[in-house]
């Protein structure tokens, strides 16, 4: 839809336009009412496109203690009635292989059912111990001893809010500080005959550089956002303006935002958003971001 | 961050009464019905409620400020429901149920298409030469699935043999074996999906991603090509695509002892979604493609 169209619609039907766009989840409950700018009939309204660029979650969420008990009561029930694993279909019989996966066997059962289970019913105690020395050697051929990496990152403890691997279990989204100090999404002013979502590519290449490979979901605007209306200077009337929030996902580099109109830029969750930006910002836009 | 401790469990309740023997079985039976569930977070999972779900959102709203019209066409009148003659006599509509033409429902939180199931078939031509023939293909699907062929859970099936339906010359005989199904719900499913497009795509040769199938309509067809939906699998959000025999030792489940199989078998993936009604299978190829398994428009 161009944004020729938009405008005779907003004319048209301002009741339907405002509460028409698919936000994340039912709003436009605000606690208090905010002063809706009264429509000029006169003068066209100035198109504004804004990018909601996110970071997806690259962990998942740490399971609370109660999950981690259901989790654990799960797993040795299915432990219990699983079907016996087909040794002599998997691995050739007395191989290495075949020790290694027998002692980690009676390991995962002596940490599900307790002491009693997974105890060796060797003959030959010998032969045992060559078995296990055997499996030790080949752990370290193979070098087992790979620690995982931890789930909190070096950038979470030294508060980088620059690193894209910050707060891993959670959406990260892109903010920019204004050089007067205030902080807003990426946005841009639509030209005239431009379609909206062509705008919302331009204008996010045009804010924070060609240095991230970057994929805008959908066509359709996901929210919209009035600001306030400023004091008129002159005795003309000022344009309204409407912001278009379009979302967007960063796949690889990072953000070099124009350091004419941008003085910083930070990868923030939803909580470390509200409390940047200025109130009547985050009532426009807190609908539009995930709570994950 | 602590190290996580395992989870320690009481002493199990003294046994006061012995449990009833299933001499079938040749096992105790269970007091109750024991079902498995999850036994760990799922990560695919997640990625579809933290992200995919709102993208699918997004990208399938359509913006309408009108009332959607019903397309219930009331050419013959309904019966009257408070006549205790006509009350629950069939009253069909005229020309058919129409099926290839019911809209979508408008997009909204509740209405996001789903991953309901997966199904894994394997036909085996070999199989109706001799029924041992099938053995190989249920090994692999168990060995692919991690389902045995009978299960206590009422819900999953696990690798059921597939008979033919028909008698069609040449190919296939009716009330034959002639392969086997294995259908993955739940955490399973997502575990799938994952060693598929970890390992099992991105080791194919020659693979960009699976073809989709052109629009039905062609400039010789005198339906308009908005009004395509003319096969029943375009309304029904089921995606389908084949892995060539050469892919079957891709599976790491395979790969390990591959030798132990008799060959190499092909097989019939379906995606089955909610989606339903006109572009329900664009919808859910959406959301198939949101978990990393890529498809190619065919130009």
């Amino acid at each position: 839809m161009s944004s020729r169209n938009f405008i005779s619609l907003c004319r048209r039907k301002p009741s339907v336009f405002s509460r028409a766009f698919a936000t994340v989840t039912e709003s436009s409950s605000t606690p208090t009412q905010y002063p809706i700018p009264p429509q000029n009939a006169r003068v066209k309204p100035k198109l504004l496109t804004s990018i909601i660029l996110n970071r997806a979650p690259i962990l998942t969420p740490t399971p609370t203690p109660f999950e981690r008990a259901y989790y654990a009561y799960q797993a040795r029930l299915r432990r219990a009635l699983f079907n016996p694993f087909p040794y002599d279909f998997y691995f050739k019989q007395g191989s290495i292989l075949e020790h290694r996966f027998t002692l980690e066997e009676r390991k995962r059962e002596r940490i599900a059912f307790g002491r009693e289970f997974g105890v060796a019913d060797e003959l030959d105690k010998e032969k045992a111990a060559a078995n296990k020395a055997a499996v030790e050697q080949l752990a370290e051929q193979e070098g087992e001893s790979e620690e995982m990496m931890p789930r909190i990152h070096p950038s979470d403890d030294a508060r980088d809010y620059k690193s894209l691997d910050r707060k891993g279990k959670r959406n990260l989204y892109l903010l920019l500080q204004e050089n007067e100090g205030i902080w807003r999404f990426p946005e841009g002013i639509v030209k005239k005959g431009e379609l909206l979502h062509q705008a919302a590519q331009r204008d996010l290449l045009a804010e924070c550089g060609e240095y991230m490979d970057t994929w805008i979901v959908s066509r359709n605007p996901i929210g919209h956002y009035r600001p306030p209306k400023k004091a008129p200077s002159s005795s003309k009337p000022q344009p309204e303006e409407v912001a278009f929030f379009y979302k967007a996902h960063i796949m690889a580099g990072q953000a070099r935002p124009n350091p004419e109109t941008v003085k910083d830029f930070a990868w923030l969750t939803k909580q470390e958003i509200e409390s940047r930006v200025p109130e009547y910002y985050w009532h426009g836009i807190k609908d539009m971001l995930s709570e994950h | 961050m602590p190290l996580i401790r395992p989870t320690r469990f009481g002493r199990p309740p003294q046994i006061r009464k012995p449990l009833s023997f299933d001499s079938r079985r040749k096992l105790p039976r269970p007091p109750t019905n024991l079902q498995i569930r999850e036994i760990s977070p799922c990560r695919l999972s997640d990625h579809y409620h933290s992200t995919l779900s709102d993208n699918l959102m997004y990208m399938s709203y359509s913006h309408k400020t009108n009332p959607i019209p019903s397309h219930q066409r009331e050419i013959r009148l309904r019966w009257d429901p408070s006549n205790p003659y006509s009350k629950y006599r069939k009253n069909p509509p005229v020309g058919g149920s129409q099926w290839s033409k019911i809209p979508s429902p408008p997009i909204t939180p509740s209405t996001i298409p789903k991953l309901l199931s997966i199904q894994l078939h394997i036909m085996s031509k070999d199989a109706l030469i001799s029924r041992s023939n099938l053995l190989g293909v249920i090994a692999a699907l168990r060995a692919l699935s991690g389902e045995s062929s009978s299960l206590s859970s009422k819900s999953i099936n696990g690798v059921e043999i597939i008979r033919g339906k028909k008698q069609v010359g040449g190919w296939i005989r009716q009330g034959m074996p002639a392969g086997a199904k294995v259908t993955l719900k739940g955490p399973p499913m997502y575990d799938l999906i994952s060693t598929l497009s970890e390992f099992v795509l991105p080791r194919l040769r020659d693979f960009n991603g699976f073809p989709i199938p052109p629009t039905t309509s062609s400039h010789t067809s005198y339906l308009p090509s908005s009004a395509n939906a003319v096969k029943p699998s375009d309304v029904t959000g089921v995606v389908s695509f084949g892995l060539p025999p050469a892919a079957m030792a891709f599976w790491p489940q395979i790969e390990v002892n591959q030798d132990a199989y008799p060959k190499m078998y092909g097989m019939h993936v379906h995606f089955i979604t909610d989606a339903v009604g006109l572009g329900a299978q664009e919808r859910a190829r959406a959301l198939v493609s949101g978990f990393q398994i890529p498809f190619v428009r065919m130009s």
